[in-house]
């Protein structure tokens, strides 16, 4: 069967797909899968037979794990969702990662309340992952407005990367057993020391594959008496971070995002702090080709005024093509291609429900 | 099933899957906690649905016991009797 790329697109109302031949020329959507119900995380797991996984947080029945076989043309619940053991006291709020992990049917899965859960059985069944999830600072962490969650797992052998809003960056080396708070270089706004140990408001981590020293965060910037703490980049597998937010209009905003062949071009969508939507209400994506020395402004299709949507923390994804496009979706349920890594940009979908997280890839 | 505790739990259109379709549960149980606990052993997912990992009724659910909102009584202790009905309901959701 030839390639295709398949976008899957977590809405408030449910899980959409969108699906293309590799030229990108025309998308078909399908869904609402998990109708009328939130998701804020999906994954499209490549490894043997394509999967896709959406996790749907219904706010009257609790949390769900779907799961595809067929590409998403039809959705079913795996048999559990990640719950806390019951003597634990802590209840489940919210699905908000989901990651393939080392084995042919691992995954990984962030959670509101903070915590982590793995499954070996292709989401049938979970386990809490102790390490970090009964961490001596796990109690300590604060919800950000989004809610305490773990958006971000970066897996690189026995390394595992965590993004925490709010309770910051966590590494392990030893394969997810133990973890420590690794955050020297990464600013708060809102706490009295601008560099603590942990309890930063960390929006989202990148990395890239063939480069796992270095990282990217984009943080919660946006400080007038911190500037420059919002884009960070780590050449030392996280252990240290140091701004690159010179040269963007904002250094507040969500989703980061790496380009699958060069480690050095990243991607971030400056949003004014107050207000969480785009300088002047003109939307623009910012590309960086060295690593976060310099940028540039891509917003060739875009609106030119008068836009005043948030892209969340993981409504922006690129995809793995020689010429890679990248995504984003919208609070105002718009989702866009930007073609030849952000040149030109196209509205795929006009009236989506509003986006929490856009995956891409080639299956 | 002891027929002198015998009640009913309705339930919802959006949860039947998680007990094979069937529109009523029938079990034996003294007052709320026991019946939930009962659905537990033999539905686990349609519990988890009703209740959190803590065994709170999650907040958007409300629990009958035939007209009567469990909250409005003794909560999960409200005692059952024979023949009672207790209806799983999502709570009102819109404008």
């Amino acid at each position: 069967m030839p390639e295709r790329l398949i976008l899957c697109v977590g809405t408030k109302k449910g899980l959409f797909v969108a699906e293309a031949p590799r030229t990108r020329r025309k998308f078909t959507l399908r869904g609402p899968f998990g109708s009328g119900v939130a998701v804020y995380a999906a994954l499209i797991d490549r490894r043997g037979t394509p999967r896709l996984y959406a996790s749907s947080c219904n706010a009257f029945f609790g949390m769900k794990v779907l799961r595809s076989t067929d590409l998403g043309k039809t959705f079913k619940e795996t048999k559990s969702a990640p719950a806390f053991p019951k003597e634990d006291g802590r209840a489940l709020a919210n699905i908000w990662s989901l990651e393939a992990g080392g084995g042919k049917k691992d995954l990984w899965c962030g959670v509101e309340p903070a915590s982590l859960f793995r499954s070996s059985d292709g989401g049938d069944s979970w386990e809490m992952v102790s390490g970090i999830s009964n961490h001596e600072h796990a109690r300590k962490w604060q919800p950000g407005n989004g809610g305490l969650c773990m958006h971000t797992i970066l897996r690189d052998g026995n390394r595992v990367h965590l993004g925490i809003s709010t309770g910051g960056h966590y590494l392990s080396e030893d394969g997810g057993a133990t973890f420590t708070a690794s955050n020297q270089g990464i600013g708060a706004g809102f706490v009295p020391d601008p560099y603590p140990e942990f309890g930063q408001c960390v929006h989202k981590i990148a990395g890239h594959k063939d480069a796992p020293g270095r990282l990217y965060i984009q943080n919660h910037g946006g400080w007038p008496d911190r500037p420059g703490i919002g884009v960070l980049r780590s050449d030392d597998y996280g252990h240290t971070w140091r701004s690159i937010a010179d040269g963007l209009p904002s250094d507040f905003g969500f989703p980061i995002v790496v380009h699958p062949h060069d480690a050095d071009t990243v991607y971030v969508m400056p949003l004014e702090p107050a207000t969480r939507t785009c300088p002047g209400g003109s939307p623009a994506v910012w590309r960086s080709e060295d690593g976060g020395e310099s940028w540039r402004r891509l917003a060739r299709g875009l609106p030119k005024k008068e836009s005043f949507f948030t892209i969340q923390r993981d409504a922006m994804d690129i995809d793995q093509l020689k010429s890679p496009a990248l995504y984003f979706g919208t609070t105002t349920g718009q989702l866009w291609i930007g073609r030849d890594g952000g040149e030109e940009w196209e509205c795929l979908f006009e009236s989506l429900p509003p986006i929490h997280c856009v995956k891409a890839a080639v299956v | 099933m002891s027929g002198d505790t015998a009640v009913t739990i309705q339930v919802p259109g959006a949860l039947r899957d998680c007990c094979g379709g069937a529109l009523q549960v029938l079990l034996s149980a003294s007052n709320v906690r026991a019946a939930l606990e009962e659905l537990e052993r033999r539905h686990p997912s349609l519990y988890r649905s009703v209740c959190d990992e803590t065994g709170t009724v999650r907040r958007h659910v409300n629990l009958f016991v035939n007209t009567s909102n469990v909250r409005d009584r003794e909560g999960l202790d409200t005692a059952l009797a024979p023949g009672d009905v207790v209806t799983i309901l999502p709570a009102i959701s819109g404008g």
